[in-house]
C-alpha cells in the first residue's frame, strides 16, 4: 500500500504524515456517520442471514410448513389484518397456504445474499486478472480480450439469462452438479459472473494501462523481476481501491438482480423461499393485504441501500478526489 | 354439469397451473352446489338492474387471452368458445338447452336439426333433418353437403389441430394399417368414397345420416360439438379459416384483431332468418371480444361498470378478486358462483409407479385441504372421490374413496401415518419421485403443499415447473411421476371421462394406463344402450379407477365470474360452465 502514490489529503495535513494510506481510509470511514450506521446495519444483515435457520426455530417458525389453520376459506386469504400477523407468526403469513412470512424473509435474504456474495467475488476475481492482463500485456492480447468484453457488453444479457435457463441448467445436471437447486443457483452464479466482468476488467485495464509506465513498475522490471511478480506483487495492490469499490456497489446490484430473475420465475425452485417470488406473488393481492408486498420491499431496499451506501462511503474513503460533490 | 374439454387443451392448462385466477369455466346451480345455486337463480330473475329483455346495444367481453385459440368449428374445443361461438357465429344440429337447472341446461333441444335425431339399426345409425330457412351469412342455403363437408374437415383440419375427434372415433369409415383413419380428409381426398359411405345426404339435401362403427346411444349429444357443424366448402380456407369463418348464426365477424388491445367485433347477420332459429334469442345488436387485457384490470373495471363496461362480461375472476366482489352485496348480486365442469387431479404415471399400494399411500399422504385452501377454499370448490363429478347426472355415485375404499377413512389433511403403512406393506422405502406442473405463482405454492405434506409420510417431491404453454407437449411426451391435470367431460356421459382418461385410445391418458381387462369393460359400458345399466357401469368403472388411484382427484372445481350492470341474465349456463351467451341481454 505504501506504494500508492498520489495521495493528495495527506499533504495537506502534517500531523497525518507517515500514515498509511489504508490508515487513512480508515480514519476518514470512522468520521463518516452514514457508513457507522450502514455498517452496522450491514453487519446486522449478514449475522441474520447466516444464523437465520437459529433465529426462526428461537422465534418457532419455519419457512416451509403449511398453516391452513392460518388461512381463510373463501379465498385463500390468511385469518385477521396485516396478513394474519400474530405471535405465531410475526410478519403475517403467505397468501393461500399459511407459511410464515418472518421465517421466508430470512431465508429468502439469505439466498439472496449467498448468490449475491459468490457472484461478486467471481465477477472480481476474473474481471481484476483478465483486466491487469490485459492492460500489462497489451497487443493483441489486449485487443482479443478487449472484443471479447465488447461483445459480452453488447448482448441482451436480460434475454440471454431467461432463454438459456432450462437448457444450461439441465448441462450443469448432466456434469453433475445436483438437480434442482444447486444446479439453479450455480447457473444464475455462473450468468450473473460471466456478465458481469468486463465492467471491472475495464476499469482494471484502464488503471494498469497508467500504472505500467510508473517509475516502480520500470524499475521492478530492471531488477529482472517476472511477469507474474510484477502483476501480482507490484501492479495488484495499486488497484485496491477501485476494486473494492467496485465490489461492494456490485453486490447491492446482484442482490436486486437476484430479486428480479426470481420474479420472473429463473431463480430457485419452490418451496425455496426468495425476495423475488415473494414480490411476484404478493403484487396481486396488493389491495387487500398490503402488508405482504411492503415487507419483502422495504427489506429488500433496506438491503440494498444499506450496501449501496456502505459503498459509496468506501469510495469517498479511499478515493476523496471522486467525492460525491 | 359440463361439457367442455377446454378440460383439454386449453383450459386444461388453466387447470393445470393450478388456475392462475381459480377460474375459467363456470356452471351453476347443480344439485351440489346448493347454497351457491341460491344467489345465481334470484340474480337470473332479477339481475341486470331488473331491465327486461330488449333487442339492442353492444354487449363487450373482457378477457386477457390475446385472441380466440380458434374460430374453425372443427378445432374449437374449448368450452367458453363452443358456447359464444355456438350462440353467435356456429349453429349445429342439436344444442343444450339455455336454462340454469342443471338437469334442463344439460338436456338437448334442437338447433339446425327438427328434432335431437332419430336412431336406428341398434344405434348405428343416425338421422337429423334441417329445418327450412337455415341459410349462410352469403344468402345461400346452409345444406346437408356443407355439414357433410365440415364433418370431413375433422379428418384433416380437426385432427391435426387438436379438435375433437369423436368423428373419426364413431364415423363407419375404416382404419387404415397405422391405425389412422383410411380416410386422409377432404383436402388430400384419399379414402373420400369411404367417408361419403359413412355420411350420407338425402336426395332433398335435407337429411343427413351418420353410419358409426359401433352403437353409439349419445351420438346426439356429440352433435352439438361444432366438429359435427357445417362449413362452406368453396369458402374453406383450409387451415386459415380459424381466422375468418362463414356464419350461419345471428352475427356476423365485422373485425378480428389478434394481440393486446386487438378485438373481435361480430354485428348482426342480415341473412339469418329468427324464424329458423328458436334457439338464439340474439337480443344485443352486436358482441365485442377485447383481448389482451390485464385479469385484475378487467376486474376491477367490470366491479367498477361504468360507460361500456355496464355491459361487459369477465370470464372467471382471480382470487385476489373474489373478496371485493362477495363481500358487497351490490356487487354479488351481478357475480356467479358455480361448479363448473372440471374435475381437478394429479395423475400418477403407472410405468414409473406400478404398485397400487405406492399410488394409494402418495393419495392418502396428500394435503388436499391445503390444496383446496390455497385455490381459494370454497370458493375453488370441494373435495373430489373420482374423476366423475356430480353434475354429469346419472353416472356419478360416490366413490367412498376417502371415506373407507381403501381401508380407512383419510382425512382432507391427509393421513401420513396411514401413507407409511401402505407404502411398509408395499416395502418401498426413500421414495423420490417428482411432480411436473404448469409454472405460476399458485401452482408453485400447490407444488410445496406437495412437498411438505407428501415429506410427513416419508416421500421426497421435486417440483419440476414446466412454462405453461409447453406444459401439455412435455408431460405427454416425457412425463414423471406426478403431473396435474384438469378434465370436464364433453357431454353428459362418463363415456367423455373414463375412456379419454384411463385407456390409451381415449386420447388424454396422463397416467398412462393400459389396463387389458379396463378396457374391456370401458368398451362394454359405451356401447351399452340401457342408458341406466350404462350409468351403473361407468359407476362402478370409476370406482375401480379411484382404488387404483390411476389419479388423485384433488377438487371438483368451481368457477366465479361477473358482469356490469346493465347486462343479464346473470346465471351460469350448466352446459359449458359459462354464460348464457345465447340468451344475453342489455337493459337501457
Amino acid at each position: 500500500m505504501s506504494l500508492m502514490v498520489d495521495a493528495p489529503s495527506s499533504v495537506s495535513d502534517d500531523t497525518v504524515v507517515g500514515k498509511s494510506l489504508t490508515r487513512l481510509a480508515i480514519d476518514r470511514l470512522r468520521r463518516d456517520r452514514t457508513f457507522l450506521v450502514c455498517f452496522i446495519a450491514l453487519i446486522v444483515i449478514v449475522l441474520i442471514a447466516v444464523f437465520a435457520p437459529l433465529i426462526c426455530s428461537l422465534v418457532g417458525v419455519d419457512p416451509y410448513s403449511l398453516d391452513s389453520s392460518q388461512i381463510d376459506d373463501s379465498g385463500g386469504k390468511p385469518i385477521g389484518p396485516w396478513g394474519g400477523a400474530s405471535v405465531e407468526h410475526p410478519l403475517g403469513v403467505e397468501w393461500g397456504t399459511g407459511r410464515d412470512l418472518f421465517a421466508r424473509l430470512l431465508f429468502g435474504l439469505r439466498i439472496s445474499l449467498l448468490i449475491a456474495t459468490i457472484s461478486t467475488i467471481l465477477t472480481v476475481t476474473f474481471g481484476t486478472i483478465i483486466g491487469i492482463i490485459s492492460g500489462y500485456v497489451g497487443g493483441k492480447t489486449d485487443m482479443v480480450l478487449g472484443r471479447i468484453m465488447d461483445l459480452i457488453l453488447a448482448f441482451p444479457f436480460l434475454l440471454i439469462i431467461l432463454a438459456l435457463s432450462g437448457s444450461l441448467t439441465q448441462r450443469l445436471t448432466q456434469i453433475g452438479v445436483p438437480e434442482g437447486n444447486p444446479s439453479r443457483l450455480t447457473y444464475l452464479i455462473i450468468i450473473l459472473s460471466v456478465f458481469g466482468w468486463p465492467y471491472l476488467a475495464r476499469i482494471v485495464r484502464g488503471q494498469v494501462l497508467s500504472l505500467r509506465e510508473r517509475e516502480f513498475v520500470e524499475s521492478a522490471v530492471a531488477l529482472g523481476a517476472g511477469t507474474f511478480r510484477i502483476l501480482f506483487r507490484e501492479i495488484l495492490p495499486n488497484l485496491w481501491a477501485p476494486i473494492l469499490v467496485y465490489a461492494t456497489l456490485l453486490l447491492p446490484t446482484y442482490i436486486g438482480t437476484e430479486a428480479a430473475l426470481s420474479f420472473l420465475g429463473v431463480g430457485v425452485l419452490p418451496p425455496e423461499p426468495s425476495f423475488g417470488a415473494m414480490l411476484a406473488d404478493s403484487v396481486q393481492y396488493f389491495r387487500l393485504v398490503p402488508s405482504y408486498l411492503f415487507i419483502p420491499g422495504t427489506v429488500l431496499v433496506i438491503v440494498v441501500v444499506t450496501f449501496n451506501l456502505a459503498g459509496d462511503s468506501i469510495r469517498d474513503a479511499i478515493d476523496p478526489k471522486a467525492s460525491r460533490k | 354439469m359440463g361439457i367442455v374439454k377446454s378440460g383439454t387443451r386449453l383450459a386444461a392448462v388453466a387447470a393445470a397451473s393450478a388456475l392462475l385466477l381459480a377460474a375459467c369455466g363456470g356452471s351453476s346451480t347443480s344439485s351440489e352446489s346448493g347454497a351457491a345455486s341460491a344467489p345465481a337463480s334470484a340474480a337470473a330473475s332479477g339481475g341486470a338492474g331488473g331491465g327486461e329483455p330488449q333487442a339492442g346495444g353492444t354487449a363487450y367481453i373482457l378477457t386477457n387471452a390475446e385472441q380466440l385459440l380458434t374460430l374453425d368449428p372443427q378445432v374449437v374445443y374449448t368450452g367458453e368458445d363452443l358456447a359464444f361461438l355456438g350462440a353467435t357465429l356456429t349453429r349445429t344440429l342439436t344444442a343444450y338447452k339455455m336454462s340454469p337447472d342443471n338437469n334442463e341446461g344439460t338436456s338437448l333441444v334442437p338447433d339446425m336439426a327438427t328434432d335431437t335425431g332419430r336412431v336406428s339399426n341398434g344405434g348405428k345409425t343416425w338421422e337429423f333433418t334441417l329445418k327450412d330457412g337455415i341459410s349462410w351469412e352469403t344468402g345461400e342455403a346452409v345444406t346437408c353437403a356443407d355439414i357433410a363437408y365440415g364433418v370431413s374437415r375433422t379428418f384433416d383440419i380437426g385432427v391435426t389441430n387438436g379438435g375433437p375427434t369423436y368423428g373419426i372415433a364413431y364415423l363407419d369409415v375404416p382404419s387404415a394399417e397405422d391405425g389412422s383413419s383410411a380416410y386422409k380428409g377432404p383436402a388430400d381426398g384419399t379414402g373420400q368414397e369411404l367417408f361419403d359411405k359413412a355420411v350420407t345426404c338425402s336426395a332433398d339435401g335435407k337429411t343427413i345420416t351418420f353410419n358409426l362403427n359401433k352403437a353409439v346411444p349419445d351420438f346426439n349429444y356429440a352433435v352439438t360439438l361444432h366438429s359435427f357443424a357445417a362449413v362452406p366448402k368453396a369458402a374453406d380456407t383450409g387451415a386459415e379459416y380459424g381466422n375468418k369463418i362463414v356464419s350461419n348464426g345471428p352475427y356476423k365477424i365485422s373485425e378480428y384483431q389478434k394481440g393486446k388491445g386487438g378485438k373481435l367485433v361480430l354485428v348482426r347477420n342480415e341473412n339469418w332468418d329468427p324464424a329458423s332459429d328458436d334457439y338464439r334469442k340474439a337480443y344485443p345488436d352486436s358482441w365485442q371480444v377485447d383481448f389482451g387485457l390485464d385479469e385484475t384490470v378487467i376486474d376491477q373495471r367490470v366491479i367498477q361498470s361504468s360507460g361500456n363496461d355496464e355491459t361487459a362480461l369477465t370470464q372467471g375472476l382471480t382470487t385476489a378478486s373474489l373478496p371485493l366482489v362477495f363481500d358487497d352485496p351490490a356487487v354479488a348480486s351481478r357475480a356467479i358462483d358455480a361448479f363448473d365442469p372440471y374435475t381437478r387431479y394429479t395423475a400418477i404415471n403407472v410405468e414409473k409407479v406400478p404398485d397400487k399400494l405406492v399410488r394409494q399411500a402418495i393419495g392418502v399422504a396428500l394435503d388436499r385441504e391445503a390444496l383446496l385452501k390455497n385455490a381459494g377454499g370454497k370458493y375453488a370448490g370441494e373435495f373430489a372421490d373420482g374423476a366423475v363429478k356430480p353434475n354429469i347426472g346419472v353416472d356419478y355415485a360416490a366413490t367412498g374413496l376417502w371415506d373407507g375404499l381403501l381401508g380407512q377413512a383419510v382425512p382432507g389433511t391427509g393421513d401420513p401415518e396411514f401413507a407409511k403403512k401402505l407404502l411398509a406393506q408395499a416395502g418401498v422405502k426413500d421414495l423420490t419421485i417428482t411432480l411436473d406442473y404448469a409454472q405460476s405463482d399458485d401452482g408453485d405454492k400447490a407444488a410445496a403443499i406437495y412437498v411438505e405434506s407428501l415429506k410427513k409420510a416419508g416421500i421426497t417431491v421435486k417440483p419440476n415447473p414446466i412454462e405453461p404453454g409447453q406444459y401439455y407437449g412435455v408431460v405427454f411426451k416425457d412425463p414423471n411421476e406426478l403431473l396435474v391435470g384438469g378434465w370436464g367431460p364433453d357431454w353428459p356421459n362418463a363415456s367423455t371421462v373414463i375412456p379419454p382418461l384411463f385407456t390409451v385410445a381415449g386420447g388424454w391418458d396422463l397416467s398412462r394406463v393400459d389396463d387389458k381387462a379396463f378396457n374391456d369393460k370401458v368398451l362394454a359400458a359405451s356401447t351399452e344402450l340401457d342408458r341406466a345399466k350404462q350409468a351403473t357401469m361407468w359407476q362402478e368403472l370409476n370406482k375401480e379407477a379411484a382404488e387404483q388411484m390411476w389419479i388423485i382427484p384433488t377438487r371438483f372445481g368451481r368457477d366465479q365470474r361477473l358482469a356490469g350492470t346493465k347486462i343479464g341474465p346473470v346465471y351460469s349456463w350448466p352446459a359449458y360452465g359459462s354464460w348464457p351467451y345465447a340468451d344475453m341481454y342489455i337493459t337501457q
